[in-house]
């Protein structure tokens, strides 16, 4: 019992931040995207692209921030064959996130394989934007709200300041208003004059540059280098947190944090070894916690209507 | 719709629970076409491909160096995936090599299945353990006593951990010691179960922690677990986690503590913080075993142990630590080695051989 009260400190709520920060990312990007009526199960894939091309630009320019861009920016480019593929094409869009997932692994190990001369790991970049870290005056020194929020490195930053973003798009503008309507009555948002092509393909891009932004934070924030399969599921694990928050931004956000807290725990029931129980029974814990938040909260939440459904205008040109 | 997101993401879930995520892709094969009149040396590596700088390097490496001293054909292909495997082995015992390389045990089955149906050519399997009683007379199995080279590590952190921490900022006065494992796999055990003993060795009082990340790739969460331990007072990380432990070293390193690399010399992660790094000779394995092969003194149809005697166990160069570590400690670690290769010391090889509860 007293080990477990020793685990229950700040620096666990700390990591807690630190592991849910790409996970909250893509979870939210997400939401905006399913709230279009686009399935996204894409998100890993996007991950992977941002998160090497975030490495290839800082490792090349000496820059973290032109990685910063060159990260969001390839998960957006990457997400738009997602977006040509479901509403273009009107492919299934859980086979077209399949594909996208595995592509970008294919792609990754080619491009590296070009670019570093190797697959595996690449050099390490000559900085990080872990240097970057800064405390907001007076906020940090509240005790444990104050290292948790207002001591962090600049992508932690970006995401809480996203997710009001996002809770304000999508409850507060007109344009959020469209998106969300094209998610559920697609039809009702044709009639009225606006394309539900391109609330739905704005849908899928902010997907993919939120996805690519945890992407860099992985591989140019918290770590200086990329490494192959380095965002290890994060990507299901987002689309878990998303449903289990019910297809909402700060829901998405909460569902995040309780995973990385339970990643968080299980790290630190391993080194204070409360429970006499091996170790790969911590390891899982975080997942199967998932699990049953997504099977039990997923009853009292709701997809939009139209998700995953098809959108085909059929016109009488002439 | 809802239904069917919620079975597959719940599958999704479970399947990540258990397993990573593999894909398997690789570089177009390459092919040394020397003079035919050589002695044929082959090689098939595993899908990570030569320029991994580990495991398929290094095994390279040694296949050339014989083929240099012995005046060799080296031949060398690369596994695409899995289903390369056979092929692969098999395309190299056909192209009439005397010894072949499988790198890695997930070709244990490819290679014992091409060795019985090539009895001729002899086979030789990187960390492939073999069942004597099974196994065919033309393969055997390489192995490394990892427990040693991690003993020797042990014993070093043991020493610079409290004894002598006041010879650098980045070692405290707490007797901690940190393990950072990827996937809880025998030769992980064997480097685990080595450190504890050599660090119990000298300083008995000492607190070793472990987390197993269950990954190699995973960057983050070896951070993360080198910070849980940094954050419990533990001023050197012993990484055991392959990729993920890069993480590990690059936490050590910003938290301004030491750490120890595995496998190959990683000093070049982190200069600063490396004190040295637990290495395996994965080059002497694959050099020795040719040389044998030349030499007909092949011993088939079991397996064969590198440990420190062989020079296949060990620990790399201190680098920026060599002015730092007092000479009482390199000393100590010399004797180790020296116990280690009379026999007077045996590491051990699992976590209940060393009493450690992991």
């Amino acid at each position: 019992m007293e080990g477990i009260l020793a685990i229950l400190n700040t620096d666990l709520l700390v990591a807690t931040i630190r592991l849910s920060t790409p996970i909250t990312l893509a979870a939210v990007g997400a939401t905006i995207c399913e709230r279009s009526g686009i399935v996204n199960i894409a998100m890993e894939g996007m991950m992977i692209m941002g998160a090497f091309f975030a490495v290839v630009v800082a490792y090349f320019t000496g820059n973290p921030w032109l990685g910063l861009l060159a990260g969001v920016v390839a998960g957006g480019i990457f997400s738009l064959v997602h977006a040509v593929a479901t509403v273009t094409f009107h492919l299934d869009h859980v086979v077209s996130g399949a594909v996208l997932n595995i592509l970008s692994f294919g792609i990754v190990r080619y491009l590296m394989v070009l670019f570093f001369g190797h697959p595996g790991t690449t050099e390490p970049i000559p900085h990080g934007l872990n240097e970057y870290q800064f405390a907001i005056p007076g906020l940090s020194k509240i005790p444990v709200l104050g290292s948790m929020f207002f001591n962090q490195t600049p992508i932690v930053y970006m995401s809480f300041l996203l997710i009001i973003a996002a809770l304000f798009f999508l409850k507060r503008t007109k344009v959020g208003l469209h998106l969300r309507a094209a998610g559920e009555h697609p039809m009702a948002l044709e009639t009225i004059g606006v394309s539900v092509y391109k609330m739905r393909y704005l849908g899928v891009l902010i997907s993919g540059l939120f996805s690519g932004l945890a992407g860099a934070y992985l591989s140019i924030e918290n770590a200086v280098s990329f490494t192959e399969g380095m965002s290890n599921g994060r990507g299901f694990i987002a689309l878990a947190a998303m449903i289990s928050g019910g297809w909402t931004a700060i829901g998405s956000f909460l569902a995040a944090l309780f995973f990385g807290f339970a990643d968080a725990f299980q790290i630190r029931m391993q080194i204070f070894k409360v429970l006499p129980i091996p170790a790969e029974i911590f390891i899982i814990f975080p997942y199967v916690a998932t699990v049953i938040a997504v099977a039990g909260l997923v009853r009292k939440s709701r997809s939009p209507k139209a998700d995953g459904i098809d959108f085909i205008i059929e016109r009488e040109d002439g | 719709m809802n239904k069917f997101t919620r079975i597959s993401v719940i599958i999704l879930v479970l399947a990540l629970a258990f397993s990573g995520i593999v894909f398997a892709n690789g570089n177009s094969e390459k092919t040394d076409t020397a003079a035919a009149a050589k002695i044929i040396v082959g090689m098939a590596t595993d899908t990570g491909g030569l320029g991994d700088k580990s495991f398929n390097d290094g095994s390279y490496e040694g296949v050339k160096k014989a083929a240099v001293d012995f005046n060799l054909d080296a031949r060398v292909v690369e596994s695409k995936q899995q289903t390369d495997y056979v092929p692969n082995l098999a395309g190299l015992a056909e192209d009439g090599s005397k010894v072949v390389f499988a790198i890695g045990f997930l070709m244990a089955d490819a290679m014992i299945e091409v060795a019985k149906n090539n009895p001729d050519t002899v086979f030789a399997g990187i960390d492939i353990g073999l069942d004597p009683a099974t196994a065919p007379k033309n393969v055997q199995g390489l192995l490394f006593k990892e427990q040693e080279s991690g003993y020797v590590a042990g014993v070093l952190a043991g020493l610079m951990t409290k004894k002598y921490a006041s010879v650098s900022d980045r070692l405290n006065d707490d007797n901690v010691v940190g393990m950072v494992l990827g996937m809880d796999i025998p030769p992980v055990e064997r480097y685990q179960a080595g450190f504890y003993a050599g660090v119990k060795s000298v300083n008995p009082d000492c607190k070793v922690l472990s987390v197993v990340t269950g990954v190699f790739t995973d960057q983050a969460k070896g951070k993360e677990s080198a910070l849980a331990m940094i954050e419990q007072g533990a001023d050197i990380i012993f990484q055991i986690a392959g990729l993920t432990g890069i993480g590990a070293l690059n936490a050590a390193d910003e938290a301004g503590v030491a750490g120890i690399g595995v496998d190959v010399d990683q000093y070049g992660v982190a200069p600063e913080a490396i004190m040295t790094s637990a290495v395996k000779g994965i080059t002497q394995a694959t050099y020795l075993t040719v040389k044998d092969v030349i030499n007909d003194k092949f011993v088939g149809g079991g397996n064969r142990t590198f440990g420190i005697n062989e020079d296949a166990t060990g620990i790399a160069p201190y680098h920026n630590w060599n002015s730092l570590i007092p000479a009482e400690v390199k000393d100590a670690v010399d004797k180790a080695i020296a116990d280690l290769k009379s026999g007077k010391v045996v590491a051990p090889a699992s976590r209940a051989e060393a009493g450690y509860e992991g």
